[in-house]
């Protein structure tokens, strides 16, 4: 019997292999776009690179995009190696595999198709964990993924269809030997595969030091009016201030975004309220977040209880901006009914002073009327940072680097 | 040997494509990058600022200035604060009624704190309607105190009659809202009975004794307060 690699295994192995590289290289497209700090459409289709792109942020693939899983090494440079890049390099690898066979025509060793498992497995151990991550961490599966971990188990189907073919049919010609040399050639193969794009992708993206450091700063920082509420972190972090409206959605993204980091851990952070409601907030002509003012009173009445009221604010934020704009004085009885120590402040006079007190703080601190704002000692992570390099920009901001001086600085 | 070949060249032009594709989209993202850095740098963002009402003409803000710095508020190291009655004509460089018509675009934002006669104590209607005004400062940067006096008895008394109402006013704040930035933010006007007195139409503004009949003599028994929404 011709001890030949079932070429019909051998041409699905190819596809699986090629269904993985258009999921990935619609995912590493969409990813690389972000380094430019901007906010993106991204596609997310069963049929790669078609249908209508998310330009909502609402989709699976962005979630998970937004995610500090969909990267690595985001502390060390701005937006990290994104995984979707290794993933097309190993898939562009093994259609190399694939399609190296199918012209080669020759008997296939059982070696050669242990080593496509072998190769084929590791996609699959990390669509398996990243399939957990997405459940049990984000929250969602991608479309984009569930054809990665398609194409995954595909392959890796594939190839244990081949070497089983290649185990049942011994060829008696077939050199005997060690099957490490073979191995250790292909594996350096595709190391080569994984690491080239790797190193141009490093050396082209943009590098943006310079501009973390050129969002702005606060002007007086120390707290004379008594406004600012501890948010948590860690009691020896460094000093963070990060100014927030309770019902804020975009605050709520965040607070989940830099829990998510670890990044929460390794400041100390204070919160001062920014309620943008035209209520109590006279910069404003509209209310994009109406009831923030009564939520805010809340939060100041609480004292040391204040994030609790934050994250209840937060959670429900939805809800309590609806009954804000529809029905002021039943979200005023929520709040009386879920703290019932701050029914005697909420309305007195002391806490709106204070409310306006941390609205002064604002103004003599010049900052942008939007929330949320992240200042580490003093200085603003830039709203453009917030997401893909979120990591690296507090990394930076917390060394405290004198980034001008750096070396990676913008490619002149 | 051939296949040796085929596979080298294979794998170069897999690996091309990858690296073209990859470099292409970065070298992209670079340039958009660069785009926006230039671009943003000149753009401008609204900030968090103090109120300008429309009613801050040129013209008021330059008697607010000329009253704001003659009764110390805007001098730093002033001991004492607020101005007497011939003081306050003075800088005012004004007809009395004329310095009154100055406040009345702020009808909706002043109050007017009824005290009993020959009296500076601040009574409990007094004391909520002064905190519920004082609380309502919004962007406002300065809160006036203009407090008058009956002509009722002599010129002098009433002279210290109303400076005791601006007192009066100015420690109940002190004492209740402990705000850092008080002695920035309060100004005070003592007028007596000599100058700007307060005329009937007043009595439609809000006041600490609204139910209570309303005079010129009870009207002016009393301490004017109101922030004021004008950037200077």
């Amino acid at each position: 019997m011709e001890n030949k690699a079932h070429p019909a295994l051998l041409v699905l192995f190819t596809v699986f292999a090629a269904i993985g590289v258009a999921f990935t290289a619609v995912s590493t497209h969409d990813y690389i776009a972000h380094l430019d700090r901007q906010v993106h459409s991204v596609s997310c289709s069963a049929l790669p690179g078609l249908g209508t792109p998310d330009s909502t942020g609402e989709s699976g693939c962005y979630a998970v995009m937004m995610s500090p899983y969909s990267a690595l090494m985001r502390d060390v440079t701005w937006g990290g190696i994104p995984i979707a890049l290794l993933g097309l390099s190993v898939f562009a690898y093994l259609v190399f595999l694939g399609l190296s066979m199918l012209l080669r025509r020759a008997p296939g060793r059982p070696e050669e198709m242990g080593y496509m498992v072998a190769a084929a497995s590791l996609p699959v151990l990390t669509s398996i964990y990243y399939w957990y991550i997405s459940v049990a961490e984000i929250g969602t599966v991608c479309t984009n993924c569930g054809g990665i971990y398609l194409a995954s188990f595909g392959c890796l189907g594939a190839a244990i269809g081949l070497f089983v073919v290649a185990r049942r049919s011994p060829d008696p010609e077939r050199p005997h030997g060690l099957a490490w040399p073979l191995y250790m050639g292909q594996f350096v193969l595709g190391v080569v595969f994984v690491f080239v794009p790797l190193f141009f992708y490093l050396g082209i993206k943009p590098m943006v030091s310079t501009a973390i450091s050129r969002c702005g700063e606060l002007l007086q920082p120390e707290d004379k009016y008594r406004i600012q509420i501890p948010l948590g972190g860690s009691v020896g972090g460094t000093p963070a201030i990060e100014i927030i409206d309770p019902l804020c959605p975009a605050c709520k993204g965040f607070k989940d975004r830099l829990r998510s980091s670890d990044f929460d851990s390794k400041l100390s952070l204070t919160g001062v309220l920014f309620p943008l409601d035209k209520t109590c907030n006279w910069m404003l002509s509209e209310s994009p977040h109406p009831g923030a003012c009564q939520v805010s009173q809340a939060v100041l009445c609480a004292g040391n209880n204040a994030s609790a009221v934050i994250d209840w604010a937060l959670l429900n934020n939805e809800k309590l901006r609806a009954l804000g704009a529809s029905d002021p004085a039943k979200l005023d009885a929520t709040i009386r009914e879920q703290f019932p120590a701050v029914a005697n402040c909420i309305g007195k006079p002391a806490v709106k002073a204070q409310i306006n007190k941390s609205l002064r703080w604002l103004v003599a601190n010049a900052v942008p009327i939007m929330t949320p704002q992240l200042y580490i000692r003093g200085k603003r992570l830039c709203a453009e940072d917030s997401d893909l390099g979120l990591e690296f920009a507090l990394s930076q901001l917390i060394a405290g680097t004198s980034v001008a001086a750096r070396t990676q600085e913008v490619p002149q | 040997m051939k296949h040796l070949i085929t596979q080298g060249v294979l794998g170069v032009l897999t690996l091309s494509i990858v690296v073209i594709s990859v470099s292409s989209w970065t070298s992209s993202a670079a340039r958009r990058a660069d785009a926006v850095r230039s671009v943003g740098e000149g753009q401008k963002v609204a900030v968090a600022a103090v109120a300008d009402e429309g009613y801050c003409s040129a013209e008021l803000k330059v008697i607010l200035r000329r009253v704001l710095t003659s009764c110390g508020l805007i001098k730093e190291g002033q001991v004492s604060r607020g101005c007497e009655p011939l003081q306050a004509k003075n800088v005012a460089a004004m007809s009395g009624a004329d310095f009154n018509a100055l406040f009345r675009p702020l009808a909706d934002r002043a109050a007017i704190i009824q005290f009993d006669q020959g009296k500076t104590e601040l009574d409990a209607s007094a004391i909520d309607f002064l905190d519920r005004t004082f609380s309502d400062q919004r962007g406002a940067s300065y809160f006036f105190v203009v407090s008058r006096a009956s002509p009722d008895g002599s010129t002098e008394t009433n002279r210290t009659l109303s400076e005791g109402r601006a007192n009066a006013v100015l420690a109940h704040l002190r004492q209740r809202f402990n705000d850092p930035d008080l002695d920035k933010e309060v100004g005070l006007l003592w007028l007596g009975e000599e100058f700007a007195q307060l005329e009937d139409e007043y009595c439609g503004w809000k006041r600490s004794r609204g139910d209570q009949p309303c005079s010129a003599a009870e009207l002016n028994r009393s301490a004017f307060i109101a922030w004021i929404d004008c950037r200077l």
